[in-house]
């Protein structure tokens, strides 16, 4: 019965599980202020690369991912170094031309990519099992930069450039961190996604996988580590719950970004674990008074 | 035992003279005043000395070390700490956590370490959180340690930067308008903690608007006005100078 | 031949500016990156193509769809970034283009449901095919229509931001929102119109490119709304003679890069020079310089 199941629903726990990755490479640099959009770029970058090295060259899948993941990271390092200069929406804009030239060039190099039509026949060598270790290796990464230094340089320079900087902080130094860890998870989950559906195609890096990976972060949170992954659950769940919601599906993730943004910036799994924060503190306080502890 | 120095500092903004040949000495185990009419250029000052502004002329030295190019986390990182002149803490973080901050220049885990969460990178953060609370308990605030920073009272939001800027242990502290929008029994009570500091070595530069609290607690002031030093000396002397009473008068 | 191409090149210029203005308005007054732009463009080829087939005249058909355009940004505006704006400025900047996404996502489902995800065209001869011919240069009668009209919306948006009491309006609350309150400006009534005039430009361009390539579909906006960052970005953030000159600019070097490169590398051209001019001259042809980059030594 739960075979059943889980035979069913198989296809859909793959797809959150890679999207899960690609919201975990999205928040990470957010969390370092960063507003870069570059991940599917770099997602495409580590599909690609592993999808040919085993397709075309013969290489072990298993390489291929470690090429794949090495080159994300490579190449988000490459562009930290530039995007140090910029700020805010002037990030966001040209990571977003950097998604783009990577897209134009993917449909444009027919002989390294097969061009619109994508790359075919990649072996189905990750499954479902490989998929969640994946992300429970991410997440014990993110939460192990939430717990030390890093995510502590991480939070600082997010929420106070200048103070970051006047208290030791590089924040070229560890918006670079930033970028690589996130490069390093895009490139990896990109050469889990060119192992796990057979084929890959530029289209599917554009501009919805920028926005859905987004829109994970935004929706579930932006702060804790489980926002991205609780992002990624609803709204992958969402459609198949309620089945007139799946032809509207955009319709829903559009008006969700709205109302979410507007009325719960901090989305809604941060909201929630901020609402039995400020009620245990709320308990806290009463006990202390009840104590006669006035201080 | 440190010095800050700063040797004939100029900085112009096109054809506008910000800070015009500008010399002070900021000695550990003194309160040092920097203090002026607004618009005198302090905010220049203390943008320079942070490594906020690229100086134009001149150069500011920590001891035997040049800090005239060097970026703000290294100036930080050389021994220099401050607070602003409008509170900044990391308001939705608690107060621990801001406190926490501070520790950064000492943290020596590595990349790798922190990555993977391995046994020495816990064991600083344990180490850094115990030093916080110790922190807090010496201020008087262990009881706020896990409110968000930016919902306390306003001069709790002042000590809460203090112990952010002390817990880097530094040898100089820039301390831009501190008692700005407090009343005198609140910042007496700065000014004796102050005080403490100076008194156990540390080389403590105060900008002030404040002329009142200046003179009672500074051993040695210099007075900027228009972007140039137009007097120094002990407050008393300063104080009673025509100039500097012109400028505060004609300000 | 090289005449013809900087010709054609001006005219889907002059169209990328028409597009462009709107957008870098609307981020020069309000610090906000409306990225429904490109939707709101649909929108206005979709309206203007529904009137003609109602059997209204084309220029009535334009003058609605610039109509609905302009209320169209409105509703973006008090629906996807009024609540925002109480917040500080990082949240904006980083919710104002989430919520726009959203708006766009939306906008152009409802098109899609609408026109059954089908490429439309307007009816035969809406736009007689008449080819002039000066000095050996071929010119269409649409070509002439669309440099007139781009031509014209751009002298009045000008003279309106720069000569009436709203250009002052528009410069206090760009100052700051507060202060323009205690003096008397409605910061509200200054969004409507900045996003009015955005929107209907918008419109405009989208019923011209409608014209010009005769399809219309729901996802028209998006290629635009991706060379818009180009132009604004060129023409520098903000600055809407910036952005007429960069959208010219950008229609000449799209024209020359099809005629004289091998094809397919249009989008790699055009965006690798977004990436480097952002890295080399982040405020632009016109922008003010210290935009973009981060201050400090």
């Amino acid at each position: 019965m739960m075979s059943d199941l889980f035979i069913a629903y198989r296809p859909l726990i793959d797809l959150f599980l890679l999207h899960s990755g690609f919201a975990l490479g999205q928040y990470i640099v957010l969390r370092a202020g960063v507003f870069s959009v570059a991940n599917a770029g770099l997602t495409a970058i580590g599909a690609y690369l592993s999808a040919w090295l085993t397709l075309r060259a013969g290489v072990h899948p298993a390489l291929s991912v470690i090429a794949g993941t090495a080159a994300g990271t490579l190449v988000a390092l490459l562009l930290s170094w530039p995007l140090a200069r910029l700020r805010g929406v002037y990030q966001a804009i040209a990571t977003l031309a950097f998604v783009q030239v990577v897209l134009s060039l993917n449909v444009y190099s027919e002989r390294f990519t097969g061009g619109a039509m994508g790359m075919n026949g990649i072996p189905k060598v990750v499954s479902t099992g490989t998929l969640f270790i994946s992300l429970l290796v991410t997440l014990y990464i993110i939460w192990a930069i939430s717990r030390t230094r890093l995510g502590r340089a991480f939070d600082a320079i997010r929420q106070d450039e200048m103070v970051a900087a006047s208290l030791g902080a590089s924040v070229r130094y560890y918006q670079s961190v930033a970028f690589a860890i996130s490069g390093a998870i895009a490139g990896y989950f990109g050469a889990m996604e060119a192992f796990n559906t057979y084929t890959i195609e530029p289209q599917r890096f554009g501009f919805d996988f920028l926005v859905a990976a987004l829109t994970y972060v935004v929706f579930g949170g932006r702060r804790s580590i489980w926002g991205p992954v609780v992002g990624a659950a609803v709204l992958i769940a969402l459609p198949e719950l309620a089945r007139p919601l799946a032809e509207y599906r955009t319709l829903v993730y559009g008006l969700i970004m709205i109302v979410v943004m507007a009325h719960l910036p901090r989305g809604v799994f941060d909201t929630f674990v901020e609402y039995l924060h400020r009620r245990r503190m709320a308990r806290m306080d009463r006990a202390a008074i009840a104590k006669g502890d006035n201080a | 035992m440190s010095t800050l120095v700063l040797d004939r500092v100029s900085k112009r903004f096109g054809g506008v003279i910000a800070a015009d040949n500008v010399s002070m000495q900021v000695p550990s185990g003194r309160i040092t005043g920097l203090i002026g009419p607004n618009g005198a250029g302090k905010t220049t000052i203390v943008n320079l000395i942070t490594g906020m502004m690229e100086l134009t002329a001149g150069a500011i030295k920590l001891d035997d070390r040049d800090l005239s190019t060097t970026s703000p986390h290294e100036v930080s990182r050389a021994g220099l700490a401050r607070t602003f002149q409008n509170i900044r803490l990391f308001k939705e973080a608690p107060v621990i956590d801001n406190v926490m901050g501070g520790f950064h220049r000492h943290e020596k885990c590595s990349l790798v370490s922190s990555l993977f969460a391995l046994p020495s990178a816990r064991a600083e953060t344990r180490q850094i959180r115990e030093k916080a609370g110790a922190l807090l308990e010496k201020f008087g605030m262990t009881r706020y340690a896990s409110y968000p920073a930016g919902s306390l009272a306003y001069g709790h939001q002042r000590r809460v930067e203090m112990m952010r800027a002390l817990a880097s242990g530094p040898s100089v502290l820039l301390l831009d308008e501190p008692v700005a929008g407090m009343n005198d029994v609140e910042a007496g009570e700065l000014g004796g903690i102050f005080r403490e500091l100076a008194n156990g070595g540390m080389a403590v530069l105060l900008i002030e608007h404040n002329m009142r609290f200046v003179t009672k607690l500074c051993e040695h002031v210099y007075v900027l006005d228009g972007g140039r030093l137009i007097a120094e000396g002990p407050p008393k002397q300063v104080t009673s100078d025509p100039a500097v009473i012109a400028a505060y008068l004609g300000a | 031949m090289i005449l013809q191409q900087i010709l054609n090149g001006l005219i889907v210029g002059g169209v990328y500016a028409l597009f462009a203005i709107g957008f870098t308005l609307v981020f020069g007054i309000h610090q906000i990156l409306n990225l429904a732009h490109g939707a709101v463009f649909m929108t206005g080829a979709f309206v203007a193509l529904y009137s003609v087939q109602a059997g209204w005249p084309l220029w009535l058909g334009f003058l609605l769809a610039m109509l609905a355009s302009g209320l169209l940004s409105v509703l973006i505006e008090v629906g996807a970034f009024r609540k925002l704006r109480k917040s500080g400025f990082a949240e904006l900047e980083f919710g104002a283009i989430i919520t726009s996404i959203g708006a766009s996502l939306a906008i152009m489902t409802i098109a899609q449901k609408i026109s059954n995800t089908q490429i439309m065209r307007f009816p035969f001869e809406t736009m007689p095919v008449v080819i002039y011919e000066f000095f050996g240069l071929r010119v269409s009668a649409l070509q002439l229509v669309m440099a007139a009209c781009a031509a014209v919306l751009v002298v009045i948006l000008t003279w309106y931001l720069y000569r009436t009491a709203f250009g002052r309006q528009v410069r206090a609350v760009a100052g700051n929102e507060r202060a323009a309150t205690l003096v008397g400006v409605n910061p509200n009534f200054v969004f409507f119109q900045t996003f009015f005039m955005s929107g209907a430009l918008a419109g405009a361009a989208g019923v011209l490119v409608g014209l010009a390539f005769n399809s219309i579909h729901f996802v028209m906006g998006e290629p635009y709304l991706l060379r818009g960052f180009v132009v604004v970005i060129l023409g520098g953030l903000g600055s809407i003679p910036g952005a007429l000159l960069a959208g010219l600019v950008l229609g000449m070097i799209q024209t020359m890069t099809v005629a004289f490169l091998p094809s397919g590398l249009t989008d790699t051209i055009i965006f690798s020079l977004l990436f480097i001019i952002l890295l080399i001259r982040p405020h632009g042809l016109l922008g003010k310089p210290e935009a973009g980059a981060m201050r400090g030594r």
